[in-house]
């Protein structure tokens, strides 16, 4: 009789009732509909293992967060606290609470989502302000999660509601053309999620897992939402699935970190990496080419490669050259040099190595030596590869970086001891 | 096997953490208190509740009295079977939430006649 609940259920429950109720009320009432969400869990907490689980637990938490919610604003305007803001502040709090319909409540959540992806917000305050409204995250598993102090989280926080309050700007009162306007700022929020998962190089597994799969479930939800169904979304999606699917022969057995010449490519994730293949695939219309399109693109030409040394780096260098024009950054420079490296031998790439305009922080980069050390080690510098060993080595972040680094630079490390 | 008044009462000069747990850790809560629930499913004769307000009625006319203290300390009950109080003991202890800052149990035999 115990039908169990998904792992994340209160979390996400908690962004389709905050989504939901903040729709039926008015952003401006965002606190106490975060309030009622919180109450109604936790008399959910409670309740259900005394009475078991209800037949329809979402629609049972609507409608306990609901009659909150109504009492609490119509106390509040006894009170006269609504006053400036009119009587219309409770909507249509006489109808009863209906069990909405599941499209509307995937509508809400996502326009939940476009009210605060602004540009007027720095995009951490947004990519917070997400976090802990749609993904239903506490402050302090946001400062856990993004490496930030609870402090700079609640500032963050703060920035945004503050910024939410004086727009004033409803769910349904975006436009189509806002909404369209937006959705570059929403992709880049979530982005920056699944890369924070993915890529950083500390934080523990599991954490990491939940913010790639976070970033999945809201990029899935505008690939299939009219207002945010565009290729550069599918590509996105597409970016998402072909690293995740890689992700389990990233590490070995005991945690380290494994190279991609390294992995066993047995170990991939066949089934994610087709999910991503198929929404490429759907990328492929229109006129867009995006930023997502080039790295969705590099990412499939990894997974389709029977080899490391079968893979296409033309195509790769290609990509990493579109992608530098659509966004430049010395990274997408330093990963097309690398690539050009495995395409036409060493000496192509460190021309583009040299070629390139350096900032101070990538030249203190423990990769930026990696790469040095291993590009000019092949082209027979030894004693400046020796060197960059030995900085790569000691700006490792971690020990399993400096582990894959030793493996990686064995050649010029036996020279250098 | 004897019964057991399980009381849940506030430390005294304590006040109750206003706490806001996140979504994820209710989910916690909640799977915890499955879990207990399901382990001593046998035992727990009334999962009882929380108490709301109340009012005493005595032989003389004080209504509120020395028992208002009593009636603010004490947060909820249950009734559970054991076979001795340090079993009732370990069952209410184990039960999440009721012991922690500020709070404790008291656990009680109920005595019937027989």
């Amino acid at each position: 009789m115990n039908r169990s609940l998904d792992h994340s259920f209160f979390r996400h429950e908690y962004g389709r009732l905050v989504a939901v109720l903040t729709r039926r009320v008015g952003v401006r009432h965002l606190q106490a509909v975060e309030d009622a969400a919180q109450a109604a869990l936790l008399i959910a907490v409670e309740g259900w293992p005394r009475d078991g689980l209800p037949d329809n637990p979402s629609a049972w938490l609507f409608r306990v967060a609901n009659n909150r919610l109504l009492s609490e604003l119509q106390r509040s305007r006894r009170h006269g606290e609504l006053e400036r803001h009119g009587c219309d502040a409770l909507g249509d709090s006489s109808s009863p609470a209906t069990v909405h319909l599941r499209g509307d409540v995937r509508d809400a959540v996502l326009r939940m989502l476009f009210v605060c992806c602004t540009d007027e917000l720095p995009i951490e305050s947004q990519l917070v302000f997400a976090l802990k409204v749609v993904c239903g995250f506490g402050v302090r598993e946001i400062a856990e999660r993004l490496f930030m102090t609870e402090g700079s989280v609640y500032k963050r926080l703060g920035r945004a509601q503050e910024r939410l309050r004086t727009t004033a700007l409803e769910l349904d009162g975006l436009t189509t053309q806002q909404l369209a306007s937006r959705l570059p700022a929403v992709q880049a929020v979530s982005y920056l999620l699944f890369t924070e998962g993915y890529l950083s190089s500390h934080g523990e597994t599991p954490i990491r897992q939940e913010l790639c799969d976070e970033s999945k479930r809201i990029v899935t939800m505008l690939a299939h939402h009219p207002i945010s169904a565009t290729p550069d979304t599918f590509a996105l999606l597409a970016l998402m699935h072909l690293h995740s699917g890689r992700v389990n022969a990233r590490r070995s057995a005991t945690g380290g970190l494994v190279l991609l010449e390294e992995q066993d490519r047995s170990r991939w994730n066949t089934a994610e990496i087709a999910l991503g293949l198929s929404w490429l695939a759907c990328s492929a219309r229109g006129e867009t080419f995006s930023r997502y399109h080039a790295e969705a693109g590099i990412a499939a030409e990894h997974c389709l490669a029977p080899s490391f040394g079968q893979t296409r780096w033309d195509r790769i260098v290609e990509l990493y050259g579109l992608l530098e024009a659509m966004a430049p950054s010395v990274l997408h420079t330093l990963n097309r040099a690398v690539a050009l490296a495995e395409h036409l031998g060493p000496a192509e790439g460190l021309a583009v190595l040299e070629g390139m305009d350096v900032p101070p922080w990538l030249e203190r980069s423990y990769f930026w030596h990696a790469v040095c050390a291993h590009l000019r080690g092949r082209c027979g510098q030894t004693e400046v590869a020796i060197q960059h060993t030995r900085a790569a080595l000691a700006g490792a972040p971690s020990k399993s970086i400096a582990d894959a680094l030793e493996r990686r630079l064995a050649p010029w490390l036996e020279q250098a001891s | 096997m004897p019964k057991y008044l399980c009381l849940q009462r506030r430390v005294p000069g304590t006040k109750p953490i206003a706490t806001r747990p996140s979504p994820a850790e209710m989910q916690a809560m909640y799977e915890k208190f499955n879990e207990w629930r399901e382990r001593f499913r046998a035992q727990l004769v009334d999962l009882g509740g929380r108490l709301g307000d109340g009012r005493v009625e005595l032989h003389s006319a004080a209504a509120d009295g020395p028992f208002v203290e009593v009636k603010e300390l004490v947060g909820g009950y249950m009734v559970i079977s054991a076979s001795n109080l340090d079993e009732a003991l370990d069952i209410a202890r184990e039960c999440p939430g009721l012991v922690s800052p500020g709070s404790g149990v008291e656990v009680i035999e109920i005595r019937t006649p027989g």
